[in-house]
């Protein structure tokens, strides 16, 4: 696991697992509770989605509207919507398998294990964000180290560091959720070193898709000031009856 | 009369002479012959290096080399070409990217250079290392030249159809369809691998970078000391950095240092090994004629005579003999230098540090090839026949009437 929220967060659609498990709010929760909360939050057994993905980086940036379908852990399809230079350019998730599908050229190409590390569409996330994920509770040993006032606002910062054997790249992962109903507030992502080296910021809730979410989240790279990706959910369905055909290399070209 | 008489010796025994003089000519010929062969060698690796692709001077952004970052370009690319162009420096500018090129299934990483076709064929051979098909046409038409290997791990032959993805400049994921033009020999393992030369508009368009360089490469093919081509545009270069290719290469050009400090060890000991074999025939044919210096002194010869005629008698040989192998060594090395060595017999290609080096290695001959031998080989036998004269002269008559 990469960036577990990424696929967590860019896409709903992207992601797996059963509705969000329904807590209990009076501060009794277990930190493998709020785990699974942040986790699930954004999953459903399929979704359907628009959003918009905004990047700033040194030399670029860029803003794309984009939807999006997801069905399962194993499926997911995104298509990018504007700037009209782009329309067109798709994206399909099946399992660990990524293809991209280009217009301009009528092409569908697989993206190869060499580049999976690349960034996808010119953003901060790397295609294999897109294919890794898994649930943060399995493979982290968790605590909660801090509860409290911050700026004003009671939170918990749950502290997660790698268990022996879990194939992660993070030394420790930093999550910071509202003490009132465990709202993902921010992540932060330790190297090996333990020096920070992105971070991950979620704000404006709001009530999508009959779950209340924050709709806005932004990762930043520590090592690259005034640099990110924020993307912006504008629509959210859950739990929808998907064909599997949506999820084929034919539909991609559509 | 001195000389007259060491001559008319000379052909008393003219056996004895022609084996001597054949000795010292070989030896000078060899000599010659395998010291142009030895520069010409050096000549052909720096060049090899060179003119494939790295060139003598190089401009880049001063990042670049370290950081190989997309968006670390030449600053006013312009105005290092216009210096070169006013100097008559012969320039290329290379735009990089890297991308995927795909065919079928299969699908390689790959290093693109955008280049004006015609520029790059002043400073580079590339154009010249084709194993099959063309080199870029002069217009942008989506072709790409590559690397051998490239073109093997992509299964790709000319006139194949490659999809090329790439990060463009501006995030986006630059595409386009692309035919292969031409495959490179071997030039070298990480070209092999990697290089899809194409079209430097086709690059502005394919990387949305447009007027962007990455390296600007001088190249005057020896014309010019890299240090001076490179002083030359040094005034336009601004912040850019501006490096020669043995800065650029110091490893390799510590290697052309090393093999010519090696050369000239082996030089010496060539010139040492011949040397010896000329004093050893000049030792033994002086030495069988010591008992008629005997003769000579005992009818009333002078030491110094004795000593004078031997050694005008091995001046005059030692002349002839190195000066006639000189010769023939000239005709041995130009020989080789119009039609160079092919050394494809030994081996099928030559890598050196990953540079490809050519098969062929023409002879270089330096005047210092050819005097530098025949002196020393005419030293060597005047040298040698000092000695047993020294011997002859300061011998009793009657001792060395016997002497056997």
């Amino acid at each position: 696991m990469k960036k577990p929220f990424f696929c967590a967060a860019l896409c709903a659609m992207l992601l797996i697992g059963a509705a969000p498990a329904a807590l209990s709010a009076d501060g009794s929760a277990s930190s493998k509770e709020i785990l699974d909360h942040v986790d699930d939050l954004f999953r459903g057994e399929s979704s359907y989605g628009t959003f918009s993905m905004r990047v700033v980086t040194e030399h670029y940036s860029r803003e794309m509207k984009m939807e999006g379908w997801s069905r399962g852990k194993d499926y997911s399809l995104i298509r990018i919507l504007a700037p009209k230079k782009e329309k067109g350019t798709a994206t399909l998730k099946a399992g660990k398998d990524i293809w991209n599908y280009l217009p301009k050229i009528r092409r569908v190409i697989k993206v190869p294990s060499s580049m999976m590390g690349g960034s996808w569409m010119g953003s901060h996330f790397t295609n294999d964000d897109l294919v890794k994920e898994s649930r943060m509770a399995d493979d982290y040993d968790h605590e909660v180290t801090f509860r409290g006032d911050r700026e004003g606002v009671r939170v918990i910062d749950l502290t997660l560091m790698p268990k022996p054997l879990a194939a992660v790249v993070w030394g420790k992962v930093v999550v910071t959720v509202m003490e009132k109903d465990f709202m993902p507030v921010g992540v932060d992502y330790f190297d090996e070193d333990m020096i920070m080296t992105r971070t991950m910021a979620y704000s404006d809730p709001k009530r999508l898709g009959g779950r209340t979410l924050p709709v806005r989240m932004r990762i930043a790279p520590t090592d690259k000031p005034g640099e990110y990706t924020e993307i912006l959910y504008h629509e959210i369905e859950f739990d929808l009856d998907l064909s599997e055909d949506i999820f084929t290399l034919r539909n991609l070209q559509k | 009369m001195t000389l007259r008489i060491a001559w008319r010796n000379l052909w008393r025994n003219w056996k004895r002479t022609a084996i001597t003089f054949a000795a010292v000519s070989f030896s000078t010929a060899v000599l010659v012959a395998s010291y142009a062969l030895m520069i010409g060698w050096t000549q052909v690796m720096e060049k090899s290096v060179t003119d494939l692709s790295v060139g003598e001077v190089q401009v880049h952004h001063p990042d670049y080399r370290s950081e190989r970052s997309l968006y670390d370009t030449v600053e006013n690319p312009e105005m290092v070409l216009e210096a070169a162009a006013a100097r008559r420096i012969p320039a290329s500018a290379r735009s990089f990217g890297f991308g995927l090129l795909s065919s079928g299934s299969k699908s390689a990483g790959g290093q693109f250079w955008g280049v004006l076709p015609e520029a790059e064929r002043a400073v580079s051979d590339l154009a010249a290392n084709l194993l099959e098909g063309d080199y870029l046409g002069p217009s942008p038409q989506r072709r790409v030249v590559l690397g051998r290997k490239l073109a093997r791990s992509l299964g790709a032959a000319v006139g194949t159809e490659l999809v090329v993805v790439v990060q463009a400049a501006d995030g986006s994921l630059g595409n386009d369809i692309y035919t292969v033009a031409g495959i490179l020999k071997g030039v070298g393992e990480s070209l092999d691998r990697s290089l899809a030369l194409i079209h430097r508009q086709d690059y502005e368009e394919l990387f949305v970078f447009p007027g962007k360089v990455h390296e600007i490469v001088l190249n005057t093919r020896g014309a010019m000391d890299p240090e001076l081509a490179a002083a030359a545009i040094l005034p336009a270069a601004g912040t850019n950095e501006v490096i020669t290719w043995r800065r650029l290469l110091p490893t390799l050009a510590q290697m052309f240092d090393s093999m010519i400090a090696s050369v000239l060890i082996f030089g010496a000991i060539f010139l040492l090994a011949a040397g010896v074999g000329v004093l050893n025939t000049m030792l033994m044919a002086t030495f069988e004629r010591i008992p008629e210096f005997g003769l000579v002194k005992a009818i009333g010869a002078s030491p110094w005579r004795i000593l004078r005629e031997i050694s005008t008698e091995a001046v005059i040989l030692g002349f002839f003999g190195s000066v006639a192998g000189g010769a023939a060594g000239v005709l041995i090395a130009l020989r080789f230098e119009r039609h160079p060595l092919d050394l494809t017999m030994f081996v099928e290609e030559l890598n050196f540090m990953g540079i490809a080096v050519t098969n062929e290695v023409p002879f270089a001959l330096t005047p210092a090839c050819v005097w530098g031998p025949v002196l020393a080989m005419w030293a060597a036998s005047v040298l040698a026949a000092l000695w047993p004269a020294v011997r002859a002269a300061r011998m009793k008559p009657v001792e060395a009437l016997t002497h056997v």
